[in-house]
């Protein structure tokens, strides 16, 4: 571990940068079409859930990373096969997000530039900030992540204007099925990846608001991606929303007179880069620790040139990114997610009503 | 050490703005306007508006009087054949010299034949490309070929498609033609629950072309054409009516009113799960633009049978575009099928396949309410005192 303190504030807009993520560009909840609302509605509650599930994991277990938890709880050796796993998943998630960013810049505001130059600039970038540590990320994101929902909002206001407000009639068209898909989709990303967190969750000054803390950033990053949902399902109509490839994109380029897309780019790049710089901090320190090295930085450059390759290299073309995510992802996620979290916590609350007993 | 670290950094900085491929200005064709329509063969032919930076200068500068004697065009008009929208445009650098450059076009112009046999594919690259203007304005070249309509060379502007586009803007003041930008119509190709319509263009001379009125689709194809006044009403019917001037006929003389405001309400009566009639209710308020005759207006009784009038006439406007539409036509272009999709969807389930024949069936309920508030500058109309 660093020895490195983040404030309350600093890791509230660094978790909530983590959750918006791509989510801004990707359009929340597609599937359910105009009855994105209710999924997000939905996975919002389970993202609280989930979030409760792993600031309790990281509570009951106190200045410990994740693959301490898992070497305490598991046994070392079943622990670091694990904590395996785990950075192989992280991994995994910055290349995905590595990816779709790559893509979205490839399609609309870079078309000739080739995908695999911008994602190894934006690579080099990610180097530079998680070498410089958890509290140069933490400042990074006090800065950058208030961007992010402040022109969002602004973008929405300049559309209300005109525009269908009934778009989102008739509630439950094609029953609640496709619903529960979107809801667990966006439950898994990104609520679920904050998984990642456990990692970071240590540095924070005052343990005692980390809850506060988190439950905040789930309730503003549910009540955005309702924001936006509401937004694009106005100006677009539903039919047309699960058609184009990259929703706000079209949004923003309705906008009468001013061309808008400059600043979707931007609220890409803050919002993609501080949850590729999160996850690929977390796959640094669990891998350092699990070797037990002394400098972590050692690993960084490696670990992110893995992940740009691989996020060349895993998906032939852009539908693959698209089935992966929607339909893929959340199966995929299910164990690193939910069972090994579930089980963590519960072993921790026995052994530390144990441990209770027998002070007593 | 460090002077040369931020050197480096500051170099690369200068290095690294702007795209991967800069191309200048002088090595791009600037399309401004484009034309799509079919041949008989079934063959897309595409026609593109070039604009020549240059000559748009010397043109407009002569037109000032300082005069150039060797100008030359500030368009040109290229038109190609292929078998899709894309191919047609690729293979035209057989005659084009530069890239052509789709993302400044201003105007989209859709042959009739082109139109006939449906649009509803037929247009994906304009969807698909990442070049391709959303904000363009979409128009039907009525009774021409959209590269006749192309070819023109106003005198109004330099640029014919600026000129169009003009035309088609200004309906905001006359609501004679419905502006229809390529997005708003990707939405409505999409949308089963109402049909398509395009403003239509004619030409008038080799200067001159003329918006007005609409083109109707039913299921993507092109099926009739309504005039000026049922135009109107169509847009009456749909809220997009922002100022317009209606002229009425009164006992000595004639009434120009002018619209400022209109608002109207769409709904379908249901009764026992069944759609019963379409109810529209239309509120408008105007002012007086114009009085020729001989009566004083003094009263708000005078007023009151004006706007009695003006009810009558924009409720004739609105009845004359439905049944065009329901006779005719046959065809849901006011969207009263979103209506019964959004507050009815168990209904639309069963009936979204025929809804434009159960649409043609419905009886109509049109309730117009006028006001007018103001008489411009002078009270009575221009006449000596008998």
């Amino acid at each position: 571990m660093e020895k490195a303190r983040i404030s309350g504030l600093q890791l509230f807009m660094l978790m909530t940068g983590f959750l918006l993520g791509s989510r801004l560009i990707i359009n929340p909840a597609t599937e359910a079409k105009n009855d994105g609302w209710i999924a997000i509605l939905i996975s919002g509650a389970g993202g609280a859930i989930l979030l409760t599930l792993y600031t309790s994991i990281s509570l009951l277990n106190p200045s410990r990373t994740l693959v301490d938890i898992l070497r305490h709880q598991f046994g070392k050796s079943l622990g670091n096969i694990i904590a395996l796993f785990y950075i192989w998943y992280f991994i995994h998630l910055a290349s995905l997000v590595f990816r779709n960013f790559g893509s979205f810049l490839v399609t609309t505001t870079y078309p000739r530039t080739p995908m695999e130059i911008i994602i190894a600039f934006f690579a080099l970038t990610i180097i530079y900030a998680v070498n410089s540590g958890i509290e140069v990320m933490g400042r990074l994101s006090e800065i950058l992540v208030p961007i992010v929902p402040v022109s969002s909002i602004i973008i929405g206001l300049s559309v209300v204007t005109t525009h269908d407000f009934t778009a989102f009639l008739p509630v439950l068209e094609n029953g609640i099925k496709p619903v529960i898909k979107a809801s667990l989709n966006l439950l898994s990303f990104p609520f679920g990846e904050a998984i990642v967190f456990l990692t970071i969750f240590p540095y924070l000054n005052k343990k005692k608001s980390l809850k506060k803390i988190t439950a905040l950033s789930v309730l503003l990053v549910t009540g955005l991606f309702l924001y936006i949902f509401f937004r694009n399902i106005i100006v677009l109509e539903s039919n047309f929303i699960d058609q184009a490839t990259f929703v706000p994109h079209v949004t923003s380029v309705l906008f009468p007179g001013i061309n808008l897309e400059p600043l979707f780019d931007v609220i890409m790049i803050i919002g993609g880069g501080i949850k590729i710089i999160s996850t690929i901090y977390a796959a640094v320190m669990n891998l350092n620790q699990l070797i037990g090295a002394a400098n972590y930085r050692k690993f960084t450059t490696c670990i992110v040139m893995f992940s740009v390759v691989l996020s060349i290299w895993v998906y032939e073309n852009i539908f693959e990114v698209f089935h992966w995510a929607g339909n893929i992802w959340f199966y995929y996620s299910i164990p690193f997610q939910i069972v090994i979290p579930v089980i963590l916590l519960i072993l921790s609350l026995v052994k530390k009503g144990r441990s209770q007993n027998e002070g007593t | 050490m460090k002077i040369s670290k931020l050197a480096f950094v500051f170099l690369l900085s200068l290095l690294m703005v702007g795209c991967w491929d800069n191309t200048d200005l002088v090595d791009i064709n600037i399309v401004t306007g484009l034309g799509i329509d079919k041949d008989e063969d079934g063959k897309i032919v595409v026609t593109v508006q070039i604009v020549e930076p240059a000559a748009v200068h010397l043109t407009s500068s002569s037109q000032a009087g300082s005069g150039g004697s060797s100008q030359t065009k500030p368009v040109y008009v290229m038109s190609y054949k292929g078998e899709t929208i894309y191919d047609a445009l690729i293979s035209m650098k057989a005659i084009v010299d530069k890239r052509l450059f789709l993302s400044t076009n201003q105007i989209l112009i859709l042959g009739e034949r082109f139109c006939k046999d449906g649009i509803d594919e037929a247009l994906d690259f304009l969807h698909r490309n990442y070049q391709s203007e959303y904000r363009a304005d979409v128009l039907v070249a009525r009774g021409t070929k959209p590269e006749e309509i192309l070819k023109i060379q106003p005198d109004m502007d330099a640029i014919p498609a600026m000129y169009i586009k003009g035309t088609a803007e200004n309906t905001v003041i006359r609501a004679k033609v419905e502006q229809k930008k390529l997005i708003e119509l990707f939405k409505e190709i999409k949308n089963e629950a109402k049909q398509i319509t395009i403003g239509q263009i004619t030409k008038v001379d080799d200067k001159t072309v003329k918006t007005e009125g609409i083109a109707v689709f039913r299921d993507g194809k092109l099926v009739g054409w309504l005039d000026q006044y049922q135009t109107r009403g169509y847009l009456f019917v749909t809220d997009k009516v922002d100022n317009t001037v209606i002229s009425i006929q009164i006992p000595n003389g004639k009434i120009a009113l002018e619209i400022k405001q209109s608002n109207a309400k769409r709904e379908v009566k249901f009764k026992n799960g069944k759609p019963e009639r379409l109810s529209i209710d239309i509120r408008l308020e105007g002012n007086i633009g114009e009085y020729i005759g001989k009566e004083i207006l003094s009263s708000p009784d005078d007023i009151y049978k004006i706007e009695k009038m003006l009810s009558q006439a924009v409720k004739k406007e609105v009845t004359m575009a439905l049944e065009k539409t329901q006779k005719d036509y046959s065809s849901d272009i006011f969207g009263f099928g979103e209506l019964v999709h959004k507050y009815h969807p168990q209904y639309w389930k069963k009936a979204a396949k025929q809804w434009n024949d159960i649409f043609s069936q419905l009886p109509t309920d049109v309730k117009v309410d006028a006001k007018i508030r103001r008489s411009g500058l002078i009270k009575s109309p221009m006449k000596k005192d008998d």
